[in-house]
C-alpha cells in the first residue's frame, strides 16, 4: 500500500509536469521556455554521446592530474610490470578516466511548481510564518521527495525549486553542496575566475552546487563555454568531462568558426570532420547536410565552411595555409628520403 | 552526559506489544531554544525515557526565510497509525496542515481566534489615528 502511495505521489507530480508542457506548446505566446527545442533527447543519444566522447580525446594524464580539490595528495608509486599486468593497469585506468569523464547532463530549463494542493480559507491567520513539511522517509531521492508548504492564507502547496534545495540540503546534506549558493558564482567573482582561465574548476563547483536543470547552472555553464569559445581556450577544457557539453553548447547555437579554426590550427582535421558530424546530428535542417565527403577531409571542410560558417574568410585562409604546410612537408619527406635513397 | 540522552532514530528495540502506543513530541534543543523530535512511544512512558522509534522532527523557532520546518516520516507514521498508535493534538494538527489527516478543528479555532484579535487591532488601530487626527484639528 505505501509503496503504491508512493507511486502514485509521482504518478501525479509527473502528470502535473507534463500537463504543463502540453499548454506551453499550445499557447500562442512566445515564452521563454516554451519556444526552446528541449536538447536532452538529442544530447542523451548514443551516437551523438559517442561523437562526444571520441571528441574529448581522452589524456589519461590530464585525467589523473592532481587536482586543488582540498583532498589531500598522496606520493606516487612506482612499480616494476610485466606487459601482460602492465596492459591490465592502463586498462583499468581507462575505465576510470571514462567514469571520471561521464558528462554532466544538457536538459531544458525546469518549469517553476505552481501547483497548489488545498486552499482553505478558514485557516487564514492560523500563523503569520510558512510550515514546511518534508518527507523524510527512507529511501526517496532528492528529486521525488514531497515537500509540501501551508502558507498563512491557508494555501497548501508543493514547495518551489528553491525551497526544495534548502529542504533536500538540510535533511539530507549532500557533501560539497551548499545552502547557499557560494559567492564565486556572482558576477564579480566569476568573472576574476574567468580571467585567470580556472574554467574547470567553475565547471565542476557548478555542478556540484546546482541541478542539471536549474537555469542557474545553464546560465553559469553557457557563460564559461561562451568566453572559452572567445577566447579559444579549447585545450584547457579538453580531456575533461566538460568537453562534450561545450562542444553540444557550439553546434546548438551554430556558433562554431572558432572551434574549427582552432581544430584547423592546431591540424586536428579529424576532429573538425568529426564536429561537423556532431552538428548534421544536432541540426538535421542545415543546409550543408547534403555535402558528400569524398574521402578528402580538407576539400569537404572547405564545402561545409562555404555554406555553414559566419566567418568564412578567416577558416578559407587556415585552411589554405594548413594545406600548403602539408604540401611543404611532404616535400621535405620526399627530400629526405631521397637523400637516405630509399627512393 | 548530555541531560537528555539522544537515542537511535530507529529506536531501541525494545518494544510492549499490549501497550497504548502515541505519537508524540518530546523537547530536545535547550533553555530558551525548543526543538521537537516526533517519536512514537508507550503512552505511559514518561516523556524523557527512550522512544520506541522517531517519526520524524519539528523545529517551532521560525528560520530566516519565515518558516517552521517540520519533517514526517509519513511511512512508518502509516505504519504505526495502523499499530492503532494515537497521535497527540498537536502533532494531529502538524499533520493536518501537512494534508495528511483533515484539519484539526483546534487549528480552525486558532486560526479564527487571530483574524478576530488581528480584526479588533486593527480597528483599535484605526480609531487611535482618527482621534489623534481630530485632536490636532481641534488644537
Amino acid at each position: 500500500m505505501n509503496m503504491f502511495l508512493r507511486k502514485l505521489n509521482t504518478f501525479l507530480r509527473n502528470s502535473q509536469c507534463s500537463s504543463f508542457i502540453k499548454y506551453r506548446a499550445f499557447s500562442s505566446k512566445v515564452s521563454e521556455t516554451g519556444s526552446e527545442r528541449d536538447p536532452a533527447p538529442l544530447f542523451f543519444n548514443e551516437e551523438i554521446q559517442n561523437l562526444l566522447y571520441t571528441l574529448t580525446r581522452v589524456d589519461l594524464k590530464k585525467v589523473f592530474r592532481p587536482q586543488r580539490d582540498g583532498q589531500q595528495m598522496e606520493p606516487p608509486t612506482y612499480k616494476f610490470l610485466t606487459t601482460r599486468e602492465l596492459e591490465k593497469a592502463m586498462k583499468s585506468a581507462k575505465r576510470k578516466a571514462e567514469t571520471r569523464l561521464q558528462m554532466p547532463p544538457v536538459v531544458k530549463k525546469r518549469s517553476e511548481v505552481t501547483k497548489i494542493i488545498s486552499t482553505d480559507p478558514a485557516l487564514e491567520s492560523y500563523d503569520r510564518c510558512n510550515y514546511v513539511f518534508t518527507d523524510i522517509t527512507y529511501g526517496i531521492s532528492n528529486y521525488d521527495r514531497l515537500i509540501v508548504v501551508r502558507e498563512p492564507n491557508g494555501v497548501l502547496r508543493h514547495a518551489k525549486w528553491d525551497e526544495r534545495h534548502c529542504l533536500n540540503q538540510i535533511y539530507f546534506p549532500m557533501p560539497g553542496r551548499e545552502i547557499i549558493a557560494p559567492r564565486m558564482f556572482e558576477q564579480e567573482f566569476l568573472e576574476d575566475l574567468l580571467n585567470r582561465q580556472e574554467y574547470d574548476f567553475v565547471l565542476n563547483r557548478a555542478c556540484l552546487q546546482f541541478e542539471p536543470n536549474d537555469p542557474k547552472y545553464i546560465e553559469i555553464s553557457e557563460k564559461v563555454y561562451s568566453i572559452v569559445n572567445e577566447k579559444q581556450d579549447f585545450e584547457i577544457l579538453r580531456s575533461t568531462r566538460h568537453y562534450g557539453p561545450m562542444l553540444f553548447y557550439l553546434a546548438w547555437n551554430k556558433n562554431i568558426d572558432n572551434l574549427l579554426l582552432e581544430n584547423i590550427q592546431t591540424e586536428k582535421i579529424e576532429d573538425a570532420v568529426l564536429f561537423t558530424k556532431l552538428y548534421h546530428k544536432i541540426n538535421p535542417t542545415a543546409s550543408s547536410v547534403d555535402i558528400a565527403h569524398e574521402g578528402d577531409d580538407i576539400q569537404y571542410l572547405r564545402e561545409f565552411v562555404k555554406s555553414e560558417a559566419a566567418n568564412k574568410g578567416k577558416l578559407e585562409a587556415a585552411i589554405l595555409s594548413y594545406k600548403e604546410l602539408e604540401k611543404e612537408r611532404q616535400s621535405v619527406a620526399k627530400g629526405i628520403q631521397k637523400a637516405h635513397g630509399i627512393e | 552526559m548530555p541531560r537528555m540522552p539522544l537515542h537511535p532514530a530507529v529506536g531501541t528495540g525494545k518494544i510492549n506489544p499490549f501497550a497504548k502506543k502515541v505519537i508524540r513530541f518530546v523537547r530536545y534543543g535547550c533553555t530558551n531554544r525548543p526543538f521537537y523530535h516526533i517519536v512514537v512511544m508507550e503512552a505511559y512512558k514518561g516523556q524523557r525515557q527512550p522512544p520506541t522509534e522517531q517519526l520524524g522532527s519539528y523545529d517551532s523557532r521560525v528560520n530566516v526565510h519565515n518558516e517552521r520546518l517540520v519533517a514526517f516520516n509519513f511511512e512508518r507514521i502509516r505504519y504505526w497509525l495502523g499499530r492503532g498508535a494515537q497521535p497527540t493534538k498537536s502533532v494531529a494538527e502538524l499533520l493536518g496542515l501537512a494534508g495528511f489527516f483533515p484539519i484539526h478543528p483546534r487549528s480552525y479555532m486558532t486560526a479564527w481566534r487571530h483574524r478576530r484579535l488581528n480584526d479588533k487591532q486593527a480597528a483599535q488601530a484605526k480609531d487611535a489615528e482618527e482621534e489623534s487626527k481630530e485632536a490636532s484639528q481641534t488644537s
